[in-house]
């Protein structure tokens, strides 16, 4: 399968790729990582006239860790983050969902920012970004704007991108003491598209949940927060005894939240049995780790 | 793995390095994709969107106006000038389909082949497919066999009613007497889906005109070179002497690469036309719809058996989805009539009873795929006997134990009128209880598991008929009988060996088999041995690579080829050396008296022959070079015991394998590392079959699984350390040897399968529809709601 | 905009200056401008890993990296294992003794996913292994020839 002709640009800077963008509107298209762009011209699902490719913009190739929180650009790999030390210490949760990206090949090209652009329902970084309450960096010929990440994840395949704009960075902010995260997911096999999964980030102080962030992948929407578990989970005593009850009660809550369709890969009843699934493994697994145990 | 290498030692049970490896290993490969030819051109194919359809009409102008393209092909072009393809007429009949190679008048499965497109380069082609306009008429699609044999049914093909492509019944035996007179009786559903070969490489041709003395030379991703040989000179209208056929490395075949397809066909008649070489190479998306699929099976299944769990008889309803055309040339005959004909496996039952159905539907014909209809029909028998043992209570190996063929019944003949024989089932099954523990498998499987798992325990036992000879059908009924096959042995004028069969491997090292035992046979060194196999240029006739043969036909052929050049060389020693025949013999490639006072080198015994030939009589020097035709004219069952051990979570459904055992009968191992690799290939594929793979297709015809995202092979991670065993007993065939490339196919299915019903079972749940995918599984256990539900399967 | 356009590459250690197609995959490329047949194509949605090769030192799917996004880079192919006096890579040698390869279709992809893994991960186990090699699939053998193969490289010294 080869993909149908396209007009083919890599700027060496951030403006001139924008005017190309802004140019092309609807019909452009940028090529960061193309682990997800390439399918679909390959199988001609998309044919876009113009394509941008963005790896040879130097500046969008940041990875930083700083005390406001961690900085992600445009160019940055899924592998870069798990090479990386501070991602690992600092961001456990994006981290460990990471680690669910497909394979190494594909890890060593496809970008994060690219992940989160593309909004697959069945992906980790829309979920972890809103799960850790980030940001998205957007730019385009009418300048940069920033949307918090539930703004920017607007359906299925779809966000917030208005033509001619691009993801330029997504930040995370740092998690507070006492946070326990977990990413789970479930799929037919490692690295496949996950059915269902879950993003759970708790904050304890003294056996007592403080803020609860609950995020649901593979719903079909794009990342489903589950705000009503949420409220269940804040203020919530959260010893080992009490918590095996009240997740049960989460996860029934937040089964019943989510309204999947059915599909090839799963029915709708089988996706929600497991969000359900998800959520009480994702949350026993933040728990255990808010209480000062570490990743490894 | 025994890693042995000798010289002067027996080749035949080493390990030996496949040479014919080599070239893979070090990416020197030559697949059919990396075949250029100058001049080249390339097609691409435009394919019906639609499961039927009438065709009314084709534009493709827009599309030949593209620059680089060369031309569009039609269907109606190749009206009268080319011989569609006719399913081979079957002893048991249903009805025939007749398969255009691009689609005339009607389309009948979505990928259906309807335009060719010939350009400069495949992209370009591509570009001019999306450019043609087609007016589909679309017509009721067929997507269910128990609903297409109904009367009310829209018709596949006007000349097939009830849309059967084959149906045919069985009786043999006193079965009404043995259910009525049975302890218990004990009845199963049976489901398993869609699958294909899915080969890492797919299908392709490259057809050149005059590139060598022959009018047509077409390499071609394929399984059976003199096969595509012979219908192509017919179909084409052609001399046979005309064509030359040629086997490239082949990424995969299993079946899947031995039927006739239209579109190799279309690349052959295109190069004759434009007098170009041609070249088509198939894409993941359209090997998806346009290469034959597999399996997609509906059994009903009873047993009768006494007190003591002994199977009295069986009876058996099948029905198979067999797609949109009888598939060219064995016909929708396989699955359909394997499944139930083959039904007994390894055990003793006197009688039994089937009602078969091939019912045709819009969807992608169904073909040979690696042990056809043998792994259903284990699944299915399997499970009705673990829950006829359930209700007896007795334990899965001990009724199995009562029910095999034993080898003192041997020759024992099966109510299917088989007869078993030199084959090992009750040893084998002992092997893999003694080897996996068993016992204490079960006593582990009786405490509760405190990981919240529930422990499955799965036995199955397997018959596999390998190398058939002229006596037994491969597709029963069909016109098709390759009972057997030929090799040819020469001494090059260095005194090396060549091997010339039309035998290609996909893997299976068929070189280095018979390099090795031409080694024993003739006392030549390995590697002063060659093999060509993938030539009609080179090999003698044969039907080439496929049911579980090469190991019985390629050696049985060299060892008789050799046994008569054996003699030659011998004669001529004799007359050089001047000593008694009977003093002579041959090792490390030295002609020598037993007391090697006396020797001549091959290599100085060649010279002569060739170069001085004047010095020899002419009834010493006949020449080193015979090829001898092989036909075992039975075939020699092979057989195994398959346990395995699964975990099933009881939250996500999902079937982790514990510990997979297999102890199988092999006959006389030629190569054991190279045994090993097929029969754990042939496992992965069963464990594929068993938990991870199908083909989805919806209400209206339409592929739902069309990338390797939908459908799922198994990766690294979903395949087990396998332990292998043998009690390998040697066949009647020459040598001793069985096939072994579908045997492990046939046992995994049937025990994982076991295995997932066992784990179930242990909260009174169940399983009847497979893939045992994680949804299936918990409607088993009752966590999801049985009915109503969408999702996978095209129930 | 032309549909072409130059690049300049090295593969194998050899630098190529070619004129390429924008739509071309590196895949293509590699095998149909460069003659390097040993990179194989599967599925061409980067799924099958068949194309694996290294770009810039790490693994990456050809299928899915187009010919003008390899200008300026440094792949290595399978052509490439073979050292200058045309012995095989060691990890040829292991698969080859190991008969980890049937239909040789995988083998390509196999042994530059095999190779990355022993570079970032000298010694590990089986299901370390497994995990790596998952995004490469094989059809014909199970699996369990590759993974000793890997095994076995990994107990010795790879050059």
């Amino acid at each position: 399968m080869k993909p149908a002709w396209f007009d083919y640009y890599a700027p060496r800077g951030l403006d001139e790729a924008l005017h190309i963008l802004g140019d092309a509107g609807q019909d452009g298209r940028v090529l960061a990582g193309g682990q997800s762009l390439m399918p679909m011209l390959n199988l001609r699902i998309l044919s876009p006239a113009v394509i941008v490719d963005i790896n040879r913009i130097a500046a969008l190739n940041r990875l930083h860790a700083g005390p406001d929180g961690l900085t992600v650009g445009a160019l940055v790999r899924h592998a870069d983050l798990l090479r990386s030390p501070d991602v690992r210490e600092g961001w456990p949760l994006l981290w460990e969902a990471t680690t669910q990206v497909a394979h190494m090949a594909i890890r060593n090209r496809g970008t994060v920012c690219g992940s989160v652009a593309h909004n697959d329902p069945s992906a980790e970084h829309p979920s972890v970004l809103v799960t850790l309450g980030g940001t998205v960096v957007v730019a385009g010929l009418s300048g940069r704007r920033e949307l918090p990440a539930e703004a920017f994840f607007t359906g299925m395949l779809s966000n917030a991108l208005e033509p001619g704009e691009m993801v330029v960075e997504v930040r995370y902010p740092r998690q507070a003491a006492g946070t326990g995260t977990a990413f789970v997911e479930f799929a037919r096999r490692l690295g496949d598209f996950a059915i269902a999964g879950a993003a759970a980030m708790l904050t304890m102080r003294d056996g007592v949940c403080k803020q609860a962030q609950l995020t649901i992948v593979g719903m079909g929407e794009g990342p489903f927060r589950v705000r009503a578990a949420e409220d269940m989970l804040t203020e919530q005593t959260l010893g080992r005894k009490e918590s095996q009850h009240v997740f049960a009660a989460v996860a029934a809550t937040a089964a019943a939240a989510v309204d999947p369709a059915d599909d090839v890969h799963a029915s709708s009843a089988y996706r929600r049995h497991l969000a359900g699934v998800m959520v009480a493994q994702a949350l026993e697994t933040a728990l255990v780790r808010a209480g000062g145990q570490h990743l490894g | 793995m025994s890693d042995a290498r000798f010289v002067n030692e027996r080749m035949v049970g080493s390990s030996v390095i496949p040479d014919e490896a080599i070239p893979l290993v070090e990416g020197d490969g030559r697949f059919l994709n990396d075949i250029k030819l100058p001049g080249m051109y390339h097609v691409a194919f435009l394919r019906s969107q639609h499961a039927h359809a009438r065709l009314n009409c084709v534009d493709a102008s827009e599309a030949r106006r593209l620059p680089g393209v060369i031309k569009v092909l039609t269907g109606e072009e190749l009206l009268g000038k080319v011989d569609p393809f006719r399913s081979m007429p079957n002893r048991f009949s249903g009805g025939e389909s007749v398969q255009h190679w691009l689609a005339v008048d009607k389309v009948r499965f979505c990928g259906e082949a309807v335009c060719a497109v010939v350009a400069e380069d495949r992209a370009t082609a591509e570009d001019a497919v999306d450019l043609i306009k087609v007016d589909y008429e679309p017509l009721p699609a067929v997507t269910d066999p128990r609903q297409g044999e109904r009367d009310d049914s829209p018709l596949v093909h006007d000349s097939c009613p009830n849309n059967y492509l084959i149906k045919r019944e069985y009786q043999r035996g006193e079965v009404d007497e043995a259910f009525r007179n049975a302890h218990l009786v004990v009845k199963r559903k049976f489901r398993i889906g869609r699958k294909q070969a899915l080969c890492l490489e797919g299908r392709g041709c490259v057809a050149g005109y005059r590139e060598n003395t022959f009018a047509l030379t077409v390499w071609m991703s394929h399984q059976l070179p003199y096969v595509v040989r012979h219908y192509l000179a017919k179909h084409l209208r052609i001399a046979e002497t005309d064509v030359r056929v040629i086997i490239p490395h082949t990424g995969g075949g299993f079946g899947q690469k031995a039927s006739i397809y239209p579109e190799e066909f279309v690349c052959a008649w295109l190069a004759l036309t434009l007098r170009r070489p041609v070249k088509w190479v198939e894409d993941r998306i359209e090997n998806m719809v346009a290469s034959t699929h597999a399996r997609d099976q509906y059994i009903e299944l009873e047993l009768a058996a006494d007190c003591e769990g002994r199977i009295l008889a069986i009876s058996s309803d099948v029905w198979v989805d067999v797609g949109a055309y009888s598939t060219y040339l064995w016909s929708a005959g396989m699955e359909p009539l394997q499944t139930a004909g083959l039904m007994p496996g390894p055990y003793r039952i006197e009688a039994m009873r089937y009602r078969t159905r091939g019912v045709a539907t819009n969807k992608t014909p169904v073909g040979p795929y690696r042990a056809v209809g043998r792994p259903s029909a284990s699944a299915s028998l399997e499970l009705l006997i673990d829950e006829m043992a359930r209700r007896l209570k007795l334990d899965s190996v001990e009724v199995r134990m009562r029910n095999l063929i034993p080898v003192e019944a041997m020759p024992y003949r099966n109510a299917n009128n088989l007869v078993h024989d030199n084959v090992n089932y009750v040893p084998c099954l002992k092997l893999a209880v003694l080897k996996s523990d068993y016992e204490r498998q079960r006593s582990e499987q009786r405490n509760s598991r405190p990981n919240g798992k529930l422990r499955g325990i799965g036995v199955a036992c397997f018959a596999e008929l390998t190398g058939l000879g002229t006596s037994t059908a491969v597709g029963p009924g069909t016109l098709l009988q390759p009972g057997r096959d030929a090799a040819t042995l020469r001494l090059e004028t260095t005194g090396v060996l060549t091997i010339a069969a039309a035998l290609p491997s996909q893997g299976q090292r068929i070189m280095t088999a018979m390099r090795q035992v031409a080694s024993d046979e003739l006392g030549i060194k390995l590697e002063d041995i060659t093999s060509i196999t993938n030539d009609t240029a080179t090999a003698p006739y044969g039907f080439g690579t496929f049911a579980s043969r090469t190991a019985v036909f390629g050696s049985g052929a060299v060892i008789k080829a050799a046994r008569e050049l054996r003699q030659r060389i011998l004669a001529m020693g004799a007359y050089i050396l001047q000593v008694p025949i009977e003093e002579l013999t041959i090792a490390n490639s030295v002609v020598q008296t037993v007391d090697r006072s006396k020797s001549i080198s091959l290599r100085e015994m060649a010279e002569k022959s060739y170069f001085s030939a004047k010095d020899i009589p002419q009834e010493i020097n006949q020449g080193f070079e015979v090829t001898s035709f092989y036909d075992p004219k039975f075939g020699s069952f092979a057989g195994g015991a398959h346990i395995v051990v699964v975990d099933v979570d009881p939250k996500t459904g999902q079937v982790k394998i514990i510990r997979y055992v297999a102890a199988e009968d092999v006959g006389t191992i030629i190569n054991p590392a190279v045994v090993e690799g097929q029969i754990i290939g042939g496992i992965a594929q069963g464990i594929g079959e068993a938990l991870l793979e199908e083909l989805v297709y919806d209400e209206a015809g339409q592929p739902r699984t069309v990338t390797l995202a939908d459908y799922l092979i198994p990766s690294a991670l979903e395949i087990p350390r396998i332990e292998l065993h043998h009690a390998n007993a040697p066949s009647a065939a020459l040598g001793g040897f069985k096939g072994c490339g579908e045997g492990s196919i046939i046992g995994a299915l049937g025990a994982v399968v076991c295995a997932v019903a066992d784990a179930l079972s242990r909260r009174g749940g169940d399983i009847h529809e497979f893939p045992a995918s994680p949804e299936r599984v918990l409607k088993g256990l009752g966590v999801l709601p049985s009915d109503g539900q969408a999702g996978r399967g095209s129930e | 905009m032309a549909r072409e356009q130059p690049i300049k590459v090295t593969v194998n250690g050899r630098t190529y200056e070619k004129i390429v197609p924008v739509r071309l995959s590196l895949a293509d490329f590699l095998r149909d401008h460069l003659h390097l047949t040993g990179t194989h194509i599967g599925c061409e949605h980067g799924v099958c890993g068949a194309c694996t090769i290294s770009m810039n030192g790490r693994s990456a799917r050809s299928c899915l990296t187009l010919a003008v996004q390899a200008d300026g880079a440094e792949i290595v192919t399978i052509e490439g294992l073979r050292a200058e006096d045309g012995r095989r890579h060691p990890m040829q040698q292991f698969f080859l003794e190991n008969f980890a390869l049937q239909c040789g279709y995988c083998t390509p992809g196999m042994l530059m996913t095999a190779i990355e893994l022993l570079r970032d991960n000298p010694k590990p186990t089986e299901h370390e292994v497994r995990e790596a090699i998952s995004g490469n699939l094989c059809r014909c053998s199970g699996y369990q020839a590759i993974v000793d193969a890997i095994l076995a490289a990994a107990g010795k010294e790879l050059a």
